[in-house]
């Protein structure tokens, strides 16, 4: 098959994959089987955001709570100021770049674990201040968050979750075959090559975050109005950071539909754990991560990739080896034999 | 006057905390500087070591004071184990891997604890807990605090002596300057690895035991230290054991000045601030560069 045509095949298996998800509400009836639904492609659209950064880019953010819990605590606190609800959302989106500049500014001056860590201390001052100040946030008593949609039902909001990760998945898909993906990919390959040769790292770093911390806040609006009530340990944690990272990880970080693919596995097979294994569930979601990190290191999306050579995509090694590790990878595994 | 003896009596307590913040960041330095891992299973380790001191104190009745070695002990055999069965088969890998191992090692210690002794709140009971010893009429120290704290600093000066002067130690050391350049000289880097992780846990271990007797117990009782544990390493400077030591005591001295003066509730979210204002302007750490 031609690379022309693979494209074409790629792109209609993609677009009957979204038209039949936004068609499941058609046949699956049952409220509870739709959350779990809406859960998967919520942190599908999540994880893709968070890929801009983590995957193409290299940078990897543990932080992401912080734009989640801007996007459900904007919409809470915008809306009852009294702007509409779509003002609150794109006013809390407004509010998440803001944030997404302020903490990039500092971030993206680290790199390596000194930049995950600093994202995590960020989301943490978040999280605290958002418990430590009741007055504005309610603080660990929570807040009320207004209903997206006009009626109650968990179809809105499962067919929204569809379509934010089918935009963010578009978006993804033009950034990676335009200029600015490949200024990604170079940074993420070699960030000091990438700037020898003129890419302003520090710019185009940035501009990957913003995009993913507003979907990132969109994101964390449409999740807490399922919930309508939000509190601080819940939205703004380091489990929310974490989890988004982990589904984008296990599936491929740097891959187009990793993310996509980590969540169907990870949140489906986590609600199955819930039910069959209870109170073990996280104990078993433990062992599945491990097992993917021993057998399939680059994502399940990644090793496939490398493996079948299938579903190409221009975006290959997720941040592959720096040249350092490669090369000096022999001589440790000459000394294990000593 | 009584404004200074409770600025007094904070930063003393706070020199107590500290101490054992100390111990658990000692650890985290360790495996961050000998093997670059940022280790999300520190908290867990540290809930271990307390559950192990916590066992031990409930069927034999061991005193936590003498049960907290033995919890040292297993988180040392543990740590080595995990290092050479999850760690080492994944070296050469992506960063991301050894976060994402250490985080599924962390998941499932917690919710493994949680199965075998439940989710509640623990809190052990020992004579020495309500004495309290007191230096002149305003200033009075918590009994327990204090012993914790004596074995503390006894425990995180022979870790210092081990990294500084023996053949391990110096092994460790040169692996942290140079990883790709120690096996050359003959350093077993694995071994070494295995081992400074087997330290690292068992410091942190340790230091759950010694905290058992002031603290309260349950399962996710490790994330607060493992936070905690990230801004030592950073402020003491990546991989620096004398530095995250010395962290550990000004992060303590912070945290209660904080709460004495604003509140409880603040004194972790000023942890952050400071660990942010390192990062964005010393990030080589508070204590100069140098590493383990």
């Amino acid at each position: 098959m031609s690379g022309a045509a693979k494209k074409k095949w790629e792109a209609i298996t993609i677009v009957a994959f979204f038209v039949a998800a936004l068609l499941v509400p058609v046949v699956v009836r049952a409220d509870y089987t739709l959350q779990v639904l809406f859960r998967v492609f919520l942190f599908a659209a999540l994880g893709l955001a968070w890929n801009l950064v983590g995957g193409y880019t290299g940078q990897l953010s543990l932080g992401h709570a912080a734009y989640f819990g801007v996007g459900a605590y904007g919409l809470a606190l915008f809306s009852k100021l009294g702007a509409p609800n779509i003002v609150a959302v794109l006013l809390s989106m407004v509010v998440a770049i803001l944030f997404a500049t302020l903490i990039g500014a500092v971030s993206f001056r680290l790199r390596g674990p000194y930049f995950a860590l600093s994202t995590i201390a960020f989301a943490e001052v978040l999280r605290l201040v958002a418990k430590n100040l009741p007055n504005v946030t309610g603080g660990d008593v929570g807040i009320q968050v207004p209903l997206l949609f006009t009626h109650a039902s968990i179809i809105s909001f499962y067919l929204s979750a569809v379509l934010l990760t089918a935009a963010v998945l578009g978006i993804t898909v033009w950034i990676v075959r335009s200029r600015l993906g490949y200024y990604l990919m170079a940074i993420r390959e070699d960030e000091d090559t990438a700037m020898s040769v003129g890419v302003n790292a520090t710019k185009y770093k940035l501009i990957a975050l913003l995009l993913s911390s507003a979907f990132t806040a969109l994101g964390g609006a449409l999740y807490a109005s399922l919930f309508l009530y939000i509190v601080p340990d819940q939205v703004l944690s380091m489990d929310i950071s974490s989890e988004v990272a982990i589904v984008a990880m296990l599936g491929g970080a740097g891959t187009l539909i990793g993310p996509l693919v980590g969540s169907l596995i990870l949140e489906s097979s986590a609600e199955v754990f819930k039910n069959i294994f209870q109170e073990a569930h996280l104990l078993i979601y433990g062992v599945l991560i491990m097992l993917v990190v021993l057998f399939l290191p680059k994502g399940i999306v990644g090793t496939l990739m490398q493996k079948l050579r299938f579903f190409k995509s221009p975006p290959q090694a997720p941040f592959a080896a720096k040249p350092p590790g490669e090369l000096n990878n022999e001589p440790e595994r000459a000394a294990i034999g000593e | 006057m009584h404004f200074a003896y409770s600025a007094l009596q904070a930063i003393l307590n706070g020199i107590l905390t500290g101490s054992l913040y100390a111990l658990i960041g000692m650890g985290m330095a360790l495996i961050f500087g000998v093997m670059r891992i940022v280790n999300f299973a520190h908290g867990a380790f540290l809930m271990l070591g307390m559950y192990v001191t916590y066992a031990l104190f409930l069927r034999p009745g061991l005193n936590p004071y003498i049960a907290f070695l033995v919890a040292g002990l297993f988180l040392f055999i543990f740590g080595y184990l995990v290092y050479m069965g999850l760690l080492r088969p994944i070296r050469g890998h992506t960063d991301f891997m050894d976060i994402l191992m250490t985080m599924g090692l962390s998941l499932i210690l917690i919710d493994g604890v949680q199965l075998i002794f439940g989710a509640d709140y623990h809190q052990i009971n020992i004579p020495l807990l309500s004495k309290n010893i007191h230096f002149g009429p305003q200033i009075s120290l918590n009994a327990p605090w204090l012993v914790s704290f004596v074995i503390a600093l006894v425990c995180a000066l022979l870790l210092y002596y081990v990294v500084m002067h023996t053949m391990f130690g110096r092994a460790a050391r040169a692996i942290a300057q140079n990883r790709y350049s120690a096996p050359l000289v003959g350093i077993n880097v694995n071994r070494v690895q295995g081992i400074a992780f087997g330290i690292g846990a068992a410091a942190a271990g340790m230091a759950g035991g010694l905290l058992l007797p002031v603290f309260y117990l349950y399962p996710e009782v490790g994330n607060q230290f493992k936070l905690k544990s990230f801004v030592m390493v950073v402020l003491g400077g990546m991989g620096s054991i004398q530095g995250a030591a010395v962290a550990g005591i000004v992060l303590g001295v912070v945290e209660s000045l904080t709460s004495l003066y604003w509140g409880n509730e603040w004194a972790l979210a000023v942890d952050f601030v400071i660990f942010i204002l390192v990062l964005s302007f010393r990030p080589n750490g508070l204590f100069g560069s140098q590493r383990v």
